[in-house]
């Protein structure tokens, strides 16, 4: 399992950064509980299965509950074809995410609600800086980064792709860890690399997308979101929406346990983003009440919970129509993102 | 296009604190349901509605509200009367059909149930209190996977069951007042038509059960519900000539290793009590290294639990009504009291009819409430150290109904798994169900089982066996029946050669003399004396049954390969014994053609039962499962078999080898009028059979079954003798809920395959466990 390695890992702290002595003396001192760590997948699967059915918000709690949605979105335009003017769009709709009427009829037009943040390709982030100055807000830019979505180019060029994107105005940049280091047991090469991504970063969040789908098991997912809060990600993000299996309840619910675990432990609360395949309104709300049940409320604003999806923005702003107007809306009655 | 039409006042307001609000299930339909009975229930039967004058009625409340949502008739003996008559009616037609058209009519009802789900959903849900997702999500579903199951059974059943026929009647329910959802089933079941009378429905107390069993032509009674009402029903249903079935209590138990995942274990704990799933309450093991870490998440996770009105789509655990509630207070202030510390969290709405997520610990050992069963919604939670003792505790209960195990490593998983004596074991999990997969318990939790195999084997009988005959006699004293030993005195001299036994009662192994120093003489068959046994009384049962018990590990540790051989060697043995065993079954008067067919018979029986027993357990596959579920063939534990008087030494081997064939031990009581055959046969028993495996005992035949009737540590007992001795087997049978076997005075043709060989002593000689083993990784 790899987890002998791992303790050395950790417990060599003198070459960690001394910001991150601090989390490790706290988890130094006891670390018997990470090689105790079992998760039953059967078992995770039920409870996935069940919290989705446990708990559902009717009427103006799921009008309010999807208006929080949007707040929590990192609205995502990773396409190979993206431009200038699809990423102006995106940032127009991340600031106007929700009709004005719309807004006026709930009485939540002064609450500024935008989305969390836009997430682009690192060669994007200009046009998306510059599209947002010009729009007047201060929404930050997400940039992927690190060989977006494999991971599997030369370390130095995946750092230097990061404090590129800094450079260019990135405030959030979202990595993607090397999944053979995990599959194949390195924990302390990953645990390097992360902390190097985390020096590129500068003041920029970090964002650590562990591609869930290709870490082979729940064991692995709740070791590796361990080895990357310890190496200091702000958040720990599902998958990178290009793998075949993306953000399921699973795999959140495993790394939920690991954010509560490590805020256990050591008192800093990490940040989490499911992202891929979240599609539907309803989707969104199932998503913000597992946060709820497995960390509660004190996750559930924009610096410790984001939804990465494109799509999820236009279906929650249809929902939002009908509980307003009572009818179902066309797909020319809502502007396109 | 002006868009405000519609406004939400509070939706700035839940934006910030994002709070889960009101989800309500319409519950419009259930009212409607009941409105066209005009808010008042009666009976179903016979596929009519039936509303006599002139009755009690009760009212039927909503748990949470306390608004009245209708009256319910309460039945009375006449009432009881006509639905078993409709349910004999109905059964003439009934048995007669094909499978495959029964097979047919079930399928049917499944998918009328499937019609209106939503009406039995809500309903339920509304006069219960519980969650509507647990009732929409597991029972209804359940309940058509169940019917799908038995049609597939029925279709069966010409090949698979042949040599076992139907018990007879059809099904009359007798369900406490005020629960309208099993009137709306029968009712489904009865407007479809082709057979109305097979589900008769009547609504009123418990007291009607006996009136309900002695109806003519009744022949099972399967009873759910408390342990004290099951043991009164077992005592006042003696002598009655029933099949009677019990699954009571509904304490689970939950044992959490250091190997567990133990926040997926949390949950298991949950999925147990607190979700509106099971009836009872959980007893909790820890393992004492994870004791602190385990009690954080828990309490940490129940903080998040949501009680509410049950048909809110958004709570885990609806209210149960005031008698629940109230059981679960008292219970509460009585472990304050004893000393132990009491845990409350979640959302829980102030009014009364609530009871909030419990969790009980520091509760002695030794304190009262530690050997109560737990209620609902109480977790009770207490710390082991080692594996070994965590059976021994789990163990140490008079329960036996359903038991998880949670611990990531598969060789300790399977160990407790295999050492728990419960009914269900889930690995990993709790509370999983399945048609296929038997459900049912051991010890006081009630010997009954439903779904899968056993489930079926629970309404059928072998062909051929005779029609009930009421043979209850009012006038048998429970007190008395079998209480003193008539004295022996010496009974004139001994004829003939003396017997070659040695002299006493083989107890553990060896022949000892009895604890009274008394003997009974054995008469031949021209009234001549045989010989002297020894009278065993009270003593000498307690001593045979602690030697039981004492050998039962090792036996039940032997593989059935070695079991079998161990058979073998007997029936080998008594192979080279047949001319003196011959020659004493000629003395008591058989022919000697018979006698010795009767020892080749017994020779055959112990090698055949040796085979059988190597072919036991096997997998079932369920849907929906990844993983295979056990259904394991368990030793019942220390049986108590008295023997017939009949068939001297064909029945003593006849019962003897099914027996030790499924690794239970024995205490035996050979034929009152010819012993010395049995006794015969120990001699070979002491050589080749590990001490206290077999125990004869002989003596005054009622009071040694009135002794092994009211041993609380006999796990079994199978009585053929007489019909006071089967009565009194059958009352006495309450004190621990031990499965019993009674012949009620009707002889049973040993020499026959059918009878003195058939599957039916397989299935009496061990109970069923059904091992649930999830996988994934």
């Amino acid at each position: 399992m790899g987890v002998p390695i791992f303790i050395t890992a950790v417990t060599n702290c003198c070459w960690i950064g001394a910001d991150n002595c601090v989390i490790l003396g706290i988890l130094g001192t006891d670390l018997s509980w990470i090689s105790k760590v079992q998760v039953n997948h059967p078992a995770v699967l039920r409870r996935a299965q069940q919290v989705q059915a446990r708990r559902t918000v009717k009427k103006e709690w799921q009008a309010a509950w999807l208006l929080k949605a949007v707040t929590f979105i990192d609205l995502t335009t990773l396409s190979g074809d993206d431009t200038s003017s699809n990423v102006q769009r995106l940032c127009y709709k991340a600031k106007y995410p929700i009709r004005e009427d719309l807004l006026k009829a709930l009485n939540m037009h002064d609450k500024d609600i935008t989305t969390a943040a836009v997430c682009v390709y690192p060669a994007r982030v200009c046009d998306a800086v510059r599209a947002l100055k010009a729009a007047g807000c201060n929404i930050p830019v997400a940039s992927v980064a690190t060989g977006f979505p494999a991971g599997q180019t030369h370390l130095k060029t995946r750092l230097e792709e990061i404090r590129l994107a800094v450079e260019d105005g990135a405030s959030e940049i979202d990595v993607v860890i090397n999944r053979s280091l995990v599959l194949t047991g390195q924990w302390e090469a990953l645990y390097d690399e992360i902390r190097q991504f985390r020096k590129a970063c500068g003041e920029a969040h970090l964002k650590t997308i562990l591609a869930t789908g290709e870490l082979g098991s729940l064991t692995n997912v709740y070791k590796a979101s361990m080895i990357a809060m310890m190496a200091g990600s702000d958040f720990i993000k599902t998958s990178t929406g290009k793998e075949t299996v993306n953000a399921t309840f699973p795999v959140a619910i495993v790394m939920l346990r690991a954010i509560r675990d490590f805020f256990w432990k050591t008192g800093n609360k990490i940040g989490f983003k499911p992202a891929g395949g979240i599609r539907s309104a309803k989707d969104a709300l199932a998503w913000l009440s597992l946060i709820k049940e497995e960390l509660g409320d004190e996750w559930l604003k924009p610096e410790l919970f984001r939804i990465g999806a494109s799509t999820l923005l236009s279906d929650i702003e249809r929902q939002i129509y009908h509980h307003v107007t009572g009818r179902y809306a066309a797909y020319h009655d809502l502007p396109m993102s | 296009m002006a868009a405000a039409t519609r406004t939400a006042p509070r939706a700035r307001e839940i934006f910030t604190t994002l709070e889960y609000g009101p989800a309500p299930e319409s519950h419009a339909c259930a009212l409607a349901w009941l409105d066209t009975q005009d808010r008042h229930l009666g009976h179903y039967v016979n596929g009519k509605w039936l509303k006599p004058e002139h009755r009690n009625s009760v009212p039927c409340q909503d748990p949470i509200t306390g608004e009245n949502l209708a009256s319910c008739l309460q039945a009375q003996a006449e009432d009881v009367a006509a639905a078993v008559e409709a349910a004999r009616t109905a059964l003439e037609n009934w048995s007669t059909l094909p499978g495959a058209r029964r097979a047919q009519h079930l399928t049917r009802l499944a998918k009328m149930i499937q019609k209106h789900q939503r009406l039995l959903w809500t309903l339920e849900s509304l006069v219960t209190g519980r969650a509507v997702r647990e009732v929409r999500d597991r029972d209804v579903p359940l309940a058509q996977q169940l019917l799908q199951y038995h049609a597939v059974q029925a279709h069966t059943q010409e090949e698979a069951l042949a040599g076992w026929e139907p018990m007879g009647c059809t099904v009359v329910v007798l369900v406490p007042p005020a629960s309208p959802a099993p009137l709306l089933l029968a009712q489904l079941a009865g407007e479809l038509g082709s057979f109305p009378g097979i589900l008769n429905v009547i609504s009123g107390p418990t007291s009607l059960g006996p009136v309900l069993a002695s109806q003519p032509g009744v022949q099972k009674v399967a009873f759910c519900g408390a342990v004290e009402e099951g043991r009164a029903l077992r005592r006042t249903l003696a002598g009655q000539g029933l099949e009677l079935s019990l699954a009571l209590g509904a304490e689970s138990l939950l044992l959490l290793t250091e190997a567990a995942d133990v926040d997926s274990a949390v949950e298991g704990v949950v999925d147990a009590t607190w979700s509106d799933r099971s009836q009872g309450g959980l007893r909790l093991l820890i393992q004492e290294s994870v004791w602190d870490e385990t009690m954080t998440r828990l309490q940490a996770r129940m903080g998040r639990l949501r009680v509410g009105r049950g048909l809110d789509g958004a709570v885990d655990m609806g209210a149960r009504g005031a008698a629940a509630r109230d059981l679960a207070q008292r219970y509460v202030r009585e472990a304050q009291s004893q000393g132990a510390q009491v845990f409350q969290a979640g959302d829980v709405p102030s009014d009364s009819p609530f009871y909030p997520p419990t969790l009980i610990s520091d509760l002695p050992p030794a304190s009262p409430c530690a050997q109560t069963e737990v209620p609902w919604p109480l977790v009770v939670a207490s710390p082991f150290r080692t594996a070994k003792e965590a059976l021994a505790v789990a163990n140490g209960t008079p329960r036996g109904g359903s038991a998880s195990v949670w611990s990531e490593r598969l060789g300790q998983a399977l160990e407790l798994g295999y050492g728990l004596r419960m009914g269900i074991v889930w690995i990993n999990a709790h509370g999983l169900r399945d048609p296929a997969v038997p459900t049912g318990g051991c010890k006081e939790s009630g010997s009954s089982w439903h779904g899968g195999p056993d489930g079926l084997y629970e309404y059928l009988q072998p062909s051929g066996t005779p029609a009930r005959q009421p043979s209850l006699s009012e006038n048998l004293n429970y007190d008395t029946f079998g209480l003193a030993v008539p004295s022996t005195l010496p009974a004139g001299p001994e004829t003939g050669p003396s017997p070659a036994p040695p002299y006493g009662l083989f107890v553990g192994g060896r022949f000892q003399a009895p604890g009274a120093r008394s003997s009974r003489p054995i008469q031949d068959s021209h009234g001549n004396l045989h010989g002297y046994v020894a009278e065993g009384g009270a003593k000498d049962i307690r001593g045979a049954v602690e030697a039981a018990h004492q050998a039962a590990p090792g036996w039940v540790g032997q593989s059935p390969g070695a079991r079998a051989a161990l058979l073998g060697a007997l029936a080998a043995a008594l192979e080279r014994r047949e001319s003196a065993l011959a020659a004493r079954l000629e003395r008591h008067g058989v022919e000697l053609k018979v006698a010795k067919a009767e020892v080749e018979l017994s020779v055959r029986r112990l090698r055949a039962w040796g085979a059988r027993a190597q072919a036991q357990g096997h997998t079932l596959q369920v849907a929906e499962l990844r993983g295979p579920v056990l259904r394991l063939r368990e030793p019942l534990g220390v049986l108590a078999i008295v023997c017939p008087d009949e068939w001297p030494l064909l029945a003593f081997v006849s019962l003897l080898a099914p027996a030790l064939a499924h690794g239970n031990t024995v205490v035996l009581v050979p034929s009152g009028t010819c012993p010395i055959p049995a006794l015969e046969v120990c001699q070979d028993v002491a050589t080749l059979l590990p001490a206290g495996l077999v125990n004869v005992v002989t003596g005054d035949r009622d009071h040694l079954t009135r002794c092994m009737a009211l041993h609380q540590d006999v796990q079994a007992l199978w009585y053929f003798g007489s019909v006071q001795g089967s009565q009194f087997v059958e009352w006495a049978s309450a004190g621990n809920l031990k499965p019993v076997w009674v012949n009620r005075g009707l002889p049973r043709a040993w020499d026959q395959d059918a009878e003195g060989a058939g599957p039916e002593l397989g299935l009496r000689a061990a109970q069923t466990k059904a091992l649930w083993l999830p996988m994934g990784d």
